[in-house]
């Protein structure tokens, strides 16, 4: 009861002094918030991109190297074909499309359909299994991402156009690029559509091509019913459209080489079982295929380009550093006015030191005072978080991600072949959120600033003599 | 009560050292009023400040009650002040931000008494100096000699058997100099108390059993 009387009253007297302590411990500690905040934010957004990429409960994704293009050699035919070894000839004559070495003519508005695998070479699907038997792992799921070309023969020709396509373990709806999507219309996979031709189509795709539930689509050559409409999250760069993994396999090739991926996968979509097992998981899934590319979250952000990518350094960097400095020197106030407040009142602890009091009890006083401020510092340092992370939210201009990513295309030009990429660009918002970790991270920081400043200041009158305590002069 | 044999004082400034009190014999019968005066910078303080334990002798023996405060620890030191000696300073010391009745109530904290028995100690204490009617106010909404009133009280609040008192009425003026001078004495004689008093001041000092003088850190008594 006296310690908390003596303690306010002590507050009170020095209150200028007590505020500008705890505003200085408030201010490191608020901008801890709002850069943990912000770099929160930042995560977020940059996560929010990488979700519609690979799915939300995908921990690690596994890809076949890509095809290499010095198996076709400049001038040579381009492998367009499907199914059978089918080449065009482009010439001075016109067009010629030759079918397992046989050629003929090909008429103006004939058009040439494939679906690829052009980015990723394919694995055998045990792939996937074998993934999920290691340890660490949850579950694992294989995928086919495709690309389907469309070529039209003309005597004006126009680009050939290509959408791309996900051949989805409907099996394991949990992992993919569809686990993260939003049904629009229709519906999505069940487990009969294993071996049907439906589809699904993104419906950000299907609005700007006019594409609707209970329509077609065609793809391979083959014509598909769409059955629904989905919605990724906003930022994302999902596949266009969604088919059956089994009918991905028997309607695709291999890109330039041609071959049939029946039975192949060229992504196995891996979910770990913590979060601290996705290392381990990524070194024993190395062991098991050495040739792989294996991609985990991280090492996927660092692909990500654009002001997202900008932001998440500045915040990594700067406002670590920033926040750092200003909590040192927040520190640094707290203890050097601490250590004054002590030091002018040097006689009064000397008066209870005559009175019988021990070092400790004097200390605690001091500790008690200090307590008191780091916690009135991390109060207001919490809502000065909170404003900065409203402030951010309220100012900070969207964040913009490039996704660079191939086509699945491969053109042949006079200068030999061509596999051209494209940008996806998407417009983020930056939404900078207090987490309560960082606000008890903030609390203890405060307090451990408050008592840093108590230890110093009360270090010396502990260990005073009283009667040099009593012979100072304040 | 005190046995002082031999007793110095020795501070270090620096490169220099300095005799603050020099081969001092003294004995305090148990109730006795002794008062030391001298000139300012003879070792009266000094000297009070090992008689209240606040400091250690350099040399010689000091003995309170047959015990050798300079072969005492620091925690029986202050255990001994807590309990058996009461200060009373010429400055006051009270602190500030507490009131009347708090700066007494925290010569009690040490004896970790209960909330009620400290209350009523206070009370007591308060009354006994005249200042049941100010014991809710702040020291700078006291005089100068009801400020005192307080250290006397918060003094005497745990019943000690010594109180020493360094030059307590040299802030005050000359009426309530004698009014001070006065509840000592009235206090003395009501608590038996062992007073040791220093002070320049002749009309203070003449009022003591017995009359040291300080010089060079060395003590003479009058006669």
């Amino acid at each position: 009861m006296f310690f908390f009387t003596y303690l306010a009253r002590e507050l009170r007297r020095r209150q200028r002094q007590a505020v500008f302590i705890a505003l200085g411990l408030a201010v490191g500690v608020g901008l801890v918030i709002t850069v943990t905040a912000a770099s929160a934010g930042v995560k977020n957004a940059q996560s929010g991109v990488l979700k519609g990429l690979y799915g939300v409960g995908t921990d690690v994704t596994v890809t076949g190297a890509a095809p290499s293009n010095s198996q076709v050699k400049p001038g040579s035919p381009s492998a367009l074909g499907s199914g059978n070894r089918v080449s065009i000839m482009m010439g001075p004559n016109g067009a010629q499309m030759c079918v397992n070495g046989k050629c003929r003519s090909l008429k103006d508005g004939y058009t040439i359909d494939t679906l690829a695998s052009s980015s990723y070479a394919p694995m055998n699907e045990k792939a996937a299994s074998e993934i999920a038997a290691l340890h660490g792992v949850a579950s694992a799921a294989g995928g086919l991402l495709l690309t389907d070309n469309k070529t039209t023969i003309s005597q004006n020709p126009s680009p050939p156009t290509s959408f791309s396509v996900d051949g989805t373990d409907i099996g394991k709806p949990r992992l993919g690029p569809l686990s993260d999507a939003v049904t629009k219309t229709g519906r999505t996979f069940t487990s009969a559509d294993a071996t049907r031709n439906v589809a699904v189509v993104d419906a950000n795709y299907a609005t700007s091509n006019g594409l609707k539930t209970g329509g077609t689509i065609t793809i391979g050559g083959t014509k598909f019913t769409i059955i629904g409409t989905v919605a990724q999250p906003e930022g994302s760069n999902p596949p266009n459209v969604y088919i059956p993994l089994a009918r991905a396999q028997s309607l695709a090739e291999q890109g330039p080489a041609g071959g049939s991926l029946k039975n192949d996968v060229n992504t196995v979509y891996v979910t770990a079982a913590s979060a601290a097992d996705i290392p381990a998981v990524q070194n024993e899934i190395a062991k098991l295929l050495p040739t792989a590319t294996i991609t985990t979250p991280s090492s996927l952000a660092s692909e990500v380009t654009g002001s997202v990518s900008s932001a998440a350094k500045l915040a990594d960097d700067l406002g670590k550093w920033l926040s750092i400095l200003v909590l040192i020197a927040a520190f640094a106030v707290a203890v050097l006015l601490t250590m004054l407040a002590v030091s002018r009142r040097v006689r009064e602890f000397g008066t209870l030191k005559a009175l019988g009091w021990r070092g400790r009890r004097i200390i605690a006083q001091v500790m008690g005072e200090s307590f008191v401020l780091g916690l009135l510092g991390a109060a207001i340092g919490v809502g000065l978080g909170f404003a900065g992370a409203a402030v951010i939210n309220a100012i900070a201009p969207n964040l913009s991600a490039t996704l660079t990513q191939s086509t699945g295309e491969h053109i042949m030009t006079p200068n030999g072949p061509l596999s051209p990429t494209s940008s996806h660009t998407v417009s983020v918002p930056l939404v900078a959120s207090v987490s309560g970790a960082a606000i008890l991270a903030a609390v203890v920081l405060a307090v451990a600033g408050g008592l840093l400043a108590g230890v110093f200041g009360s270090w010396r009158i502990g260990r005073l003599r009283p009667a040099d305590a009593l012979s100072k002069v304040g | 009560m005190y046995e002082l044999t031999g007793v110095g004082k020795t501070y270090a400034t620096g490169s220099q050292r300095v005799l603050a009190v020099s081969g001092v014999d003294l004995s305090v019968g148990d109730g006795e009023w002794l008062a030391i005066r001298g000139r300012t910078g003879h070792g009266k303080s000094t000297l009070l400040n090992l008689l209240g334990a606040l400091d250690r002798p350099t040399t010689g023996q000091l003995l309170l009650d047959g015990r050798d405060l300079g072969r005492m620890r620091d925690a029986e030191l202050t255990r001994l002040r807590a309990t058996t000696i009461g200060f009373v300073f010429q400055t006051f010391n009270l602190v500030p931000t507490l009131s009347a009745a708090e700066n007494v109530e925290a010569a009690l904290i040490p004896l970790r008494l209960g909330l009620a028995a400290r209350r009523r100690k206070v009370a007591a204490a308060l009354d006994s100096v005249g200042l049941t009617d100010r014991s809710r106010h702040l020291p700078s909404e006291l005089s100068g000699g009801q400020q005192q009133r307080v250290a006397i009280a918060r003094a005497l609040v745990k019943e000690p058997k010594v109180l020493l008192a360094d030059e307590p009425t040299g802030n005050l003026d000359e009426e309530t100099r004698d009014e001070i001078i006065g509840l000592m004495e009235k206090l003395w004689r009501e608590y038996q108390l062992t007073l040791v008093l220093v002070s320049h001041d002749g009309a203070v000092v003449r009022r003591a059993q017995r009359v040291g003088v300080m010089s060079r850190g060395s003590i003479s008594f009058e006669t």
